[in-house]
């Protein structure tokens, strides 16, 4: 494993997934408590606007927050469908001007790995 | 994944896959619109259809909806409510009268607000915003000037607690203080009037500083000092002395929520037309001169009263309004609630219907989503009203019954067996100290604070931290509450406090950074809210009348006082602090 060249080395993860679910403001944190205790590592949310079902809600369409927050969670593919479960119940999903919520294969992922985690799964050659 | 032990070894996806519950798939395809065409073989643009919704559906939608607006205003209201009625019964050992009354009057003044508030956020605010947008660029200055200050009258009269100085009128002893009582009873609308004038001219002095960046300090100096001459002349009139306490407590009346940020829209959509938007603190300063420029009209109308009208045609005035007031009751709109709600009505009707003469006809702007502009609207309206009623019933009451109960702690009162209850001093401190908790509690509580708070954190890189800046302003305001408390105890005369304290905060405020003076100054009008100015100065004056002391005003103006002491003091001591690590 070790490059000659280079003492630097990166560790890639594989069979990573992405959900991004779109939720109105404020109940990004329900979302990701729902994530986090089904064993997601990490989440980072950010701001945004969104229309949709509130256009079509008629006068109804004040309950609904044009103010979103955008969830994104990075987890295993082991993990992802429970966790896509886990959290479109939290979000209440099924509710209209709700949100929305998908998932995406992702390639490869970079981040910190402990280093106790990575000499037990990868002993030296 | 703790498979160790087991012989059989299971994929740990294949294990979830089976838990889990089983998706339903459907194409998205099946579901999106195929373009049509139209006659004429171009292409019709897609416009969906309402959505049909279940029963369910309205409940699952509404229920967030409703449920976190009424969250926010129980935790606002029910913690003080529930204080002062334990004070009463725990301690006093009286039971609460008519409570059946003063809980539909909570229940309504709880309502009241979550419509209102919505009905602000959505009808109010965004009419509020978009004048400040656009109506520097499409009127001349004097234009602009002469609709600002209107905005700032309008926005007075709506502001819910301004309905209790009505409560403290009825309050007063015409024969013992006449320009007092006239100026909140007969010549009512003059004094929001000229407290909503003050307001005006704030508002548009605020919105002249946005433009041209002139620094918050000579305004503070500028509005200060006028009103602390008018305050020591007025000091040297008996006739007018018993009105200090009442206008500088109107300074707090006017910085409630429908002011602070209509005005600040107002001023923060003028600040982004000049170019100066990025200042983080463009939005401060508005709110310290609308709590300052009031007193001074306040004053200054009653040294006018003075000079024009006797006292003794006051009360003469005074006596007859109040014997024919007891015939007319017979009109369905006199008798209560709805003669509150009338007056709800009347308070918030004005400012809506001005806003929206302005915007469509001066502006001449179409309204985005107008159904939902009018259901704010409406909100806002119906709000004020209910807010109306469960000021009279809840609030007041309240605060009227623990106001005149509590100085039986330690002193005598009739009609109350067993007074004092406990001895002088003992007594005295005991309920000194459990109205500066409440209002330390009270601001504690307040989210405009907290608002400020993060603002801070942010200017400061961190180093005078959101908790630092509410502890600072809520210290202020339970050590403002006590002196307020005391100076009603002792008879001590408002001017001798307020002088010496906005001396000092003069003083303070030279020697502090800019920014600091903005938060400081601000943080004062900001604390006293809709829920905590109509309890308090009801609560004074009932406080002053079991006592048998004319004047109960001044607890306000002294819990405006003392968070600006607080702040400046803490934040002159982190910036000696800082430079004193440096070295």
């Amino acid at each position: 494993m070790k490059d000659a060249f280079n003492e630097k080395k990166i560790t890639a993860l594989t069979d990573v997934a992405l959900i991004t679910c779109v939720v109105q403001r404020g109940m990004a944190d329900e979302v990701i408590k729902a994530a986090r205790d089904a064993g997601a590592q990490g989440s980072t949310v950010f701001y945004a606007r969104g229309y949709g079902v509130r256009e079509r809600l008629g006068l109804l369409g004040v309950a609904v927050d044009v103010e979103k927050e955008v969830v994104n969670i990075v987890v295993s593919t082991d993990q992802a469908n429970r966790i896509f479960e886990k959290m479109s119940v939290a979000a209440k999903m099924d509710t209209p001007g709700m949100g929305f919520m998908y998932m995406t294969h992702l390639d490869k992922a970079v981040t910190y790995i402990p280093p106790e985690v990575l000499e037990k799964l990868q002993p030296k050659c | 994944m703790g498979m160790g032990g087991e012989k059989e070894q299971v994929r740990y996806g294949d294990y979830l896959s089976r838990i889990s519950v089983s998706f339903q798939k459907l194409s998205y395809n099946a579901i999106t619109p195929r373009p049509e065409l139209a006659p004429d073989g171009t292409e019709k643009p897609y416009s969906p259809p309402k959505v049909k919704l279940r029963v369910i559906d309205f409940y699952h939608i509404l229920r967030p909806y409703i449920g976190s607006r009424l969250e926010e205003q129980l935790k606002a209201v029910v913690p003080l409510a529930l204080y002062l009625v334990c004070f009463q019964t725990l301690v006093l050992r009286v039971n609460i009268e008519d409570p059946l009354v003063i809980f539909a009057g909570f229940v309504s003044v709880i309502g009241g607000l979550v419509l209102f508030m919505e009905g602000l956020k959505v009808g109010l605010m965004p009419l509020g915003e978009k004048l400040g947008d656009s109506l520097p660029a499409k009127a001349s200055l004097p234009v602009f000037i002469i609709i600002t200050f209107l905005i700032g009258v309008g926005v007075t009269f709506a502001e819910p607690a301004v309905g209790s100085l009505n409560i403290a009128g009825s309050m007063i002893k015409v024969e013992n203080a006449p320009y007092l009582h006239a100026l909140l009873n007969k010549w009512q609308w003059a004094t929001v009037a000229a407290v909503g004038a003050g307001v005006g001219v704030s508002a548009v002095l605020g919105s002249l500083r946005f433009v041209h960046g002139w620094g918050l300090k000579p305004f503070i100096l500028i509005a200060t000092l006028p009103t602390l001459a008018l305050t020591v002349y007025a000091m040297g009139d008996d006739r007018i002395k018993s009105v200090i306490g009442l206008a500088w407590d109107c300074g707090a009346v006017t910085t409630g929520p429908v002011t602070v940020p209509i005005v600040l829209s107002l001023g923060i959509g003028i600040a982004r037309m000049a170019g100066k938007g990025d200042y983080p603190l463009s939005g401060f300063g508005i709110v310290t001169l609308a709590s300052m420029i009031p007193v001074a009209a306040v004053l200054a109308l009653a040294i006018y009263l003075a000079e024009t009208v006797p006292a003794e045609q006051i009360i003469a005035n005074a006596n007859t309004a109040e014997t024919s007031n007891s015939h007319a009751s017979g009109n369905f709109f006199e008798r209560p609630p709805f003669a509150e709600m009338l007056e709800g009505l009347q308070a918030v009707a004005p400012v809506v219907i001005f806003l929206l003469l302005i915007v469509r006809f001066v502006l001449r702007e179409k309204f985005k989503e107008p159904q939902i502009l009018a259901y704010g609207l409406t909100l806002t309206l119906l709000g004020m009203m209910l807010f109306s009623v469960g000021l009279t019933y809840g609030l007041s009451k309240l605060g009227a019954q623990y106001g005149a109960l509590a100085p039986a702690a330690f002193t005598r009162i009739e009609g109350l067996e067993g007074s004092p209850l406990f001895n002088w001093w003992a007594g005295m401190l005991a309920t000194v100290a459990f109205a500066g908790l409440l209002g330390f509690g009270a601001t504690v509580a307040e989210p405009a604070l907290s608002a400020i708070g993060m603002v801070v954190e942010d200017l400061t890189n961190g180093v005078y931290k959101k908790s630092f800046l509410i502890y600072s302003v809520s210290f202020g305001v339970g050590l403002g509450v006590i002196a307020g408390m005391l100076k009603i105890i002792t008879g001590v005369p408002l001017a001798y406090l307020l002088i010496p304290g906005y001396a000092l905060a003069l003083i303070l405020t030279v020697f502090s950074t800019e920014e600091f003076v903005n938060i400081a100054w601000d943080s004062a009008g900001v604390t006293t809210g809709e829920v905590t100015v109509p309890l308090v100065l009801v609560m004074g004056m009932g406080f002053s009348g079991a006592l048998g002391i004319d004047d109960g005003f001044g607890i306000l103006a002294m819990a405006s006082l003392f968070p600006i002491l607080t702040t400046l003091g803490a934040g002159l001591w982190i910036k000696w602090k800082i430079s004193r690590s440096h070295l």
